[in-house]
C-alpha cells in the first residue's frame, strides 16, 4: 500500500518507498475541467518544463541534467474522463550510483518544484520566443497525429463519439486555438492551474517522502487554494448509431468501433468490465484475437481497450477497407457471443491469470503511471485490490457487463481506390 | 552443467552463466524483490540471413521475410498453439524477429516455472502445414501494410536501400506481399533445421527466480541434440551509396528527413567500444543539450524529434539523422558542416563529459526493466561481450576514442532520404 499524505486543499502525496529500483521518479498531475482553455494549459506544461528561474533557458536546463546523469523531465498532458491532467515529471538515477557522492535526489526534487512554483517569469511572461517556438512545436504535435494513421482514426472516433462532451475535445486544443492563445493567457493558466486544479504529486523509489513532501508544502504554502469541482458524463446508452468515415492515400485501413460499457463512475462495475473487456479483445486468448485474426486471417491485431474514466470501450483493427462489413460483424457476433456465455467459463481463468500478470507492476514508471492516473479519485485503488477485485469477478458477471455494452460510434479510416494488390 | 557467476558491486546485481552441453548459452540475473520474470529465447536468426548453406554446400537464396515469417509460425503446434499454453499459466508471450535475430519471450509471475518449460518446448517444436502457412500469410499481409503507412519505417527503408547496393539489411524485415507468397511449409523446416541449432542461440532469465532452477528446466527441457555452429559471411560493401538522394510522398502533415553516413568498416562488427563513442559522440554534437540542437531549433528547422544515432549490426554501420522539416535539403547541410567543423576544431570535452555521464545514468536505470536487461544480455552475448560489461566500456571511453568515431562519418559516403506529404 502507498503512503497517502495531504500537502494542501485536494492536493496529495502518494509514494511508495523502495529500495528494489535503481531510479526514482517523482509526477506531479494537475487536473482541470476539459474546456476552451485546454490549449493555453498545454502550453503552460511545455513552457513550465522548458526553463525555470535558475537554468533560464532549455539549453542550460539540459546541460543540468545531463551533469545529474541524465536526469529526465517529462511534460505531458492526458485526459482523464472530462478533466485534462497536466503531468510534469522527473526521473533519476539514485544517490547510491552517483559517481563523485553528490545528491541527485534532493537536486531533483527540488528542480521539480522549481519548474512549477518558480518558472521563468518576468513581468508576467514567459518570454515571447519561448511562448512562440512552443506555439510552433505544439501546433506540430496536433497536426502530426495525421502521421500515425492507427492514431489519427483513435482521436477521430472519440472526438465524433463524444462530440456533446468536454471528452471529445483535443488534449492539446486544436490548432486554431493553440494559435489563439495569448501570452496573459498562459500566465492566467500558471496562476489558475495552481490555485485551482485537483493535484497529486506520486513518488516512487527509494528517497524520504517526508522530505519531497516538505519541498512541495512550501511551494503550496503562499497559494490560497480554491479546487475545481471536476464532473465527467457517463453516457449509459451509445446515441443515435453514427458511422464516419475518411479516405486516405494508404494500404491499409483501419476500422475503430466505440461502445459505451454503460457505466455511470469509475468504481462502477469496474472489475467485470475490466474482465469483459479483456475476455473480448485483450489478450492473445480473446474472442477478437483467435477469431479475427487466427481463424478469419482478416487482420494482424483487432483488440479492445477499455476507458474506465469515460465508461468507453474501443474496438481497433487494421483492416482491408473492403472487408469492414465483415470485421465489423464478426466484432459484433463475438459479443453476442460473450453475452450468450459462449466460452465466458473457459476464458474467464485464462483472462483473470493475465490480468493479474498485467497488475503486477516491474518497474517505477508502470508504478507511478498506475498512481497517477488515479488523481480524481478520492480512494486510491492500489494494484493488489485491482487484482483481487478481478479473482472475485463470476461468468455472470462478464455476461451481464456485455449485455450493457451499446454501439455508439464507427470511424473507418479507408484506403483511396481500394486496396492496391487484393 | 558448469556455472559462473558474474557480479557487478556497485549495482548490487549478478549473473550466473552456463553452457549447456548441446551449446546453448544460458544467463540468469536473479532480481531480489522481483515478482516477475522476463525469459529471452533468441537465436541468431534475422533479415539479414538471406541466403543458407544446403546439404551440398550450396548457397541457396532465402525469399525475403522469412525469418519473420517463422517466427509467426513457430507458435503453432499440433495440439495446442504456444498462446494457448501460455494462457494457462497467465504468462504474457511474445515474438520479435530484428535484422540479426529471432526471438520468442514471456513475462510471468505467476506459474514461471512452467512458463519457462512451455517457452524451451515450443520453440524446439515446429509444426507447420499448407493450410496454416496459407492462413498466415494473410495476418503478416496485414502487418506488412501497416508497416507500409508507417513514416517512421518507410523512411528508414528508403534510406537503408539507397546507402546498400547488396547488404541485406536494405529489404524489409517481415518481406513483402510477393515475397512471403513463396513460402511454404518444406521451406520452414528446411531454414527451422538449419537455425534453430542451439549453438546459435541464447536464453537470457531475468527477474525473481533462482538460477538453479532455471539449469533445472533447462536440464529437463532441452533436447540434447549435438549441432554445428553456424557463421555469418561477410562481404565487404563499396562505401559509396547506391543513391545520393530518395524521396517518397505519403499521407503525412510535413517533410521528414533521414540522412545516412555510411562507414567504410573494415570487420563485420563494430566493437562495444567503437558504438559507445558513437553514441556519446552523437549526443555530444546534437544532442537535446548541443549548441548545434539550440541553433537549428531557433531557426525553426527541426522540432523535438530531431535524433542522431548510430544503427549497426553484422556487415553494415552507419550514422542516422532524423526528423521532421521544411527543409531537408538545408538541415543535411548543416548537419555535414557541422561534421567538419568539429573536426577540425575538435569535440568540446565539457559536452563530452555530460554526454558520458548522461550515457552512465541510462545504463544504470535500464538494470530497473527485466526487459530490458534480458535483451541487453542476450546482445552482448551474440556480440561476443560479458554481462555488465557496457559500464566498464563507458567508463573507460576517452575524449580520443570519440574523436576517432568522427573521422569515420563521410560525407561522400552520405544518402538522404524523404519523404514528402502526398499533394
Amino acid at each position: 500500500m502507498p503512503e497517502v499524505r495531504k500537502i494542501a486543499d485536494r492536493i496529495r502525496m502518494v509514494s511508495v518507498r523502495t529500495d528494489k529500483f535503481k531510479t526514482s521518479q517523482i509526477i506531479v498531475s494537475m487536473a482541470v475541467p476539459m474546456n476552451e482553455n485546454a490549449a493555453a494549459n498545454a502550453l503552460l506544461v511545455y513552457l513550465l518544463k522548458r526553463s525555470c528561474k535558475s537554468y533560464p533557458d532549455f539549453t542550460l536546463l539540459n546541460r543540468r541534467l545531463d551533469e545529474l546523469y541524465g536526469a529526465s523531465l517529462g511534460a505531458g498532458i492526458l485526459k482523464t474522463g472530462d478533466a485534462q491532467v497536466l503531468n510534469i515529471s522527473i526521473d533519476y538515477i539514485d544517490d547510491r550510483f552517483a559517481l563523485d557522492g553528490e545528491s541527485i535526489s534532493d537536486c531533483c526534487a527540488e528542480l521539480i518544484a522549481e519548474m512549477l512554483f518558480k518558472p521563468n517569469i518576468k513581468n508576467k511572461s514567459f518570454g515571447s520566443s519561448a511562448l512562440e517556438e512552443e506555439r510552433r512545436l505544439l501546433v506540430r504535435r496536433v497536426e502530426s497525429e495525421l502521421d500515425d494513421k492507427g492514431r489519427y482514426a483513435y482521436e477521430h472516433l472519440i472526438s465524433n463519439m463524444c462530440e456533446k462532451e468536454p471528452f471529445g475535445r483535443s488534449r492539446y486544443g486544436t490548432v486554431e486555438e493553440i494559435k489563439a492563445v495569448r501570452m496573459a493567457d498562459v500566465y492566467d493558466a500558471w496562476k489558475n492551474t495552481l490555485e485551482t486544479a485537483v493535484i497529486q504529486i506520486t513518488a516512487v523509489g527509494s528517497g524520504d517522502p517526508e522530505k519531497i513532501a516538505s519541498v512541495f508544502e512550501k511551494g503550496f504554502s503562499g497559494i490560497e487554494r480554491n479546487p475545481a469541482e471536476i464532473e465527467t458524463v457517463f453516457a449509459k446508452r451509445g446515441g443515435r448509431f453514427k458511422r464516419i468515415e475518411e479516405s486516405f492515400p494508404v494500404n491499409q485501413g483501419k476500422l475503430v468501433i466505440g461502445f459505451r460499457a454503460g457505466t455511470e463512475s469509475v468504481e462502477d462495475n469496474r472489475f467485470a468490465v475490466t474482465v469483459m473487456n479483456d475476455i473480448f479483445g485483450g489478450g492473445t486468448y480473446s474472442k477478437l484475437f483467435t477469431n479475427v485474426r487466427e481463424k478469419m486471417s482478416l487482420a494482424y491485431y483487432c483488440s479492445s481497450s477499455f476507458i474506465p474514466s469515460k465508461g468507453i470501450i474501443v474496438i481497433e483493427s487494421g483492416i482491408d477497407s473492403s472487408k469492414e462489413k465483415t470485421v465489423t460483424a464478426e466484432v459484433v457476433n463475438q459479443l453476442n457471443e460473450i453475452r450468450d456465455g459462449k466460452n465466458v467459463d473457459s476464458l474467464l481463468g485464462d483472462s483473470k491469470l493475465s490480468l493479474r500478470e498485467r497488475f503486477t507492476f516491474a518497474s517505477p514508471e508502470k508504478i507511478t503511471a498506475w498512481y497517477s492516473s488515479q488523481v480524481l479519485l478520492e480512494n486510491i485503488l492500489d494494484p493488489d485490490e485491482m487484482i483481487n477485485g478481478i479473482e472475485a469477478v463470476t461468468a455472470e458477471q462478464v455476461i451481464e457487463a456485455a449485455k450493457k455494452l451499446s454501439i455508439d460510434t464507427i470511424f473507418m479510416l479507408s484506403s483511396e481506390g481500394g486496396e492496391a494488390d487484393e | 552443467m558448469r556455472t559462473k557467476e558474474i557480479k557487478n558491486e556497485k549495482l548490487g546485481e549478478k549473473v550466473v552463466s552456463a553452457v549447456h552441453p548441446s551449446g546453448l548459452r544460458i544467463f540468469v540475473m536473479p532480481k531480489e524483490g522481483y515478482d516477475s520474470v522476463y525469459a529471452l529465447f533468441s537465436t541468431k536468426y534475422g533479415s539479414i540471413d538471406t541466403a543458407f548453406k544446403n546439404e551440398n554446400g550450396e548457397f541457396e537464396t532465402i525469399p525475403e521475410g522469412t525469418a519473420h515469417f517463422l517466427e509467426h509460425k513457430l507458435f503453432e503446434s499440433e495440439d495446442l498453439n504456444a498462446f494457448e499454453r501460455f494462457a494457462e499459466t497467465g504468462a504474457s508471450a511474445n515474438a520479435y524477429t530484428s535484422f540479426e535475430e529471432t526471438a520468442y519471450l514471456f513475462k510471468s509471475s505467476g506459474d514461471v516455472e512452467k512458463s519457462l518449460e512451455i517457452l524451451i518446448d515450443f520453440v524446439q517444436n515446429p509444426y507447420f502445414t499448407a493450410e496454416t502457412v496459407e492462413k498466415e500469410q494473410g495476418i503478416i499481409g496485414q502487418e506488412i501494410r501497416m508497416y507500409q503507412d508507417l513514416p517512421d519505417w518507410k523512411i528508414m527503408f528508403n534510406l537503408l536501400k539507397a546507402l546498400y547496393t547488396d547488404h541485406p539489411v536494405r529489404i524489409d524485415i517481415a518481406g513483402t506481399q510477393e515475397s512471403i507468397a513463396k513460402i511454404d511449409a518444406d521451406l520452414l523446416y528446411k531454414l527451422y533445421n538449419r537455425f534453430y541449432n542451439t549453438s546459435n542461440m541464447i536464453l537470457t532469465v531475468v527477474g525473481g527466480i533462482d538460477p538453479e532452477k532455471v539449469f533445472e528446466i533447462v536440464n529437463k527441457t532441452l533436447k540434447n541434440k549435438k549441432s554445428e555452429p553456424i557463421s555469418r559471411q561477410f562481404i565487404k560493401e563499396n562505401p559509396v551509396p547506391e543513391k545520393a538522394y530518395v524521396e517518397e510522398a505519403l499521407s503525412v502533415s510535413k517533410k521528414q528527413f533521414m540522412l545516412g553516413f555510411k562507414e567504410d568498416i573494415q570487420e563485420p562488427e563494430l566493437s562495444l567500444k567503437e558504438e559507445l563513442a558513437s553514441d556519446i559522440l552523437l549526443d555530444a554534437l546534437f544532442g537535446v543539450s548541443s549548441d548545434f540542437f539550440r541553433k537549428l531549433m531557433d531557426e525553426k528547422l527541426i522540432e523535438m524529434d530531431f535524433d542522431a544515432s548510430l544503427f549497426n549490426g553484422f556487415g553494415y554501420s552507419c550514422v542516422m539523422f532524423s526528423g521532421s522539416t521544411d527543409e531537408p535539403e538545408k538541415v543535411s547541410q548543416m548537419v555535414k558542416d557541422e561534421i567538419e567543423r568539429v573536426k577540425k576544431e575538435g569535440v568540446d570535452p565539457e559536452a563530452f563529459n555530460r554526454s558520458k555521464r548522461k550515457l552512465y545514468g541510462s545504463f544504470v536505470g535500464d538494470y530497473n526493466s527485466i526487459s530490458s536487461m534480458a535483451r541487453r544480455i542476450s546482445h552482448l552475448s551474440f556480440g561476443g561481450n560479458k554481462p555488465f560489461d557496457e559500464l566498464k566500456i563507458c567508463s573507460e571511453i576517452t575524449l580520443k576514442d570519440v574523436q576517432k568515431r568522427l573521422e569515420v562519418i563521410k560525407n561522400e559516403y552520405s544518402a538522404l532520404s524523404v519523404i514528402k506529404p502526398v499533394e
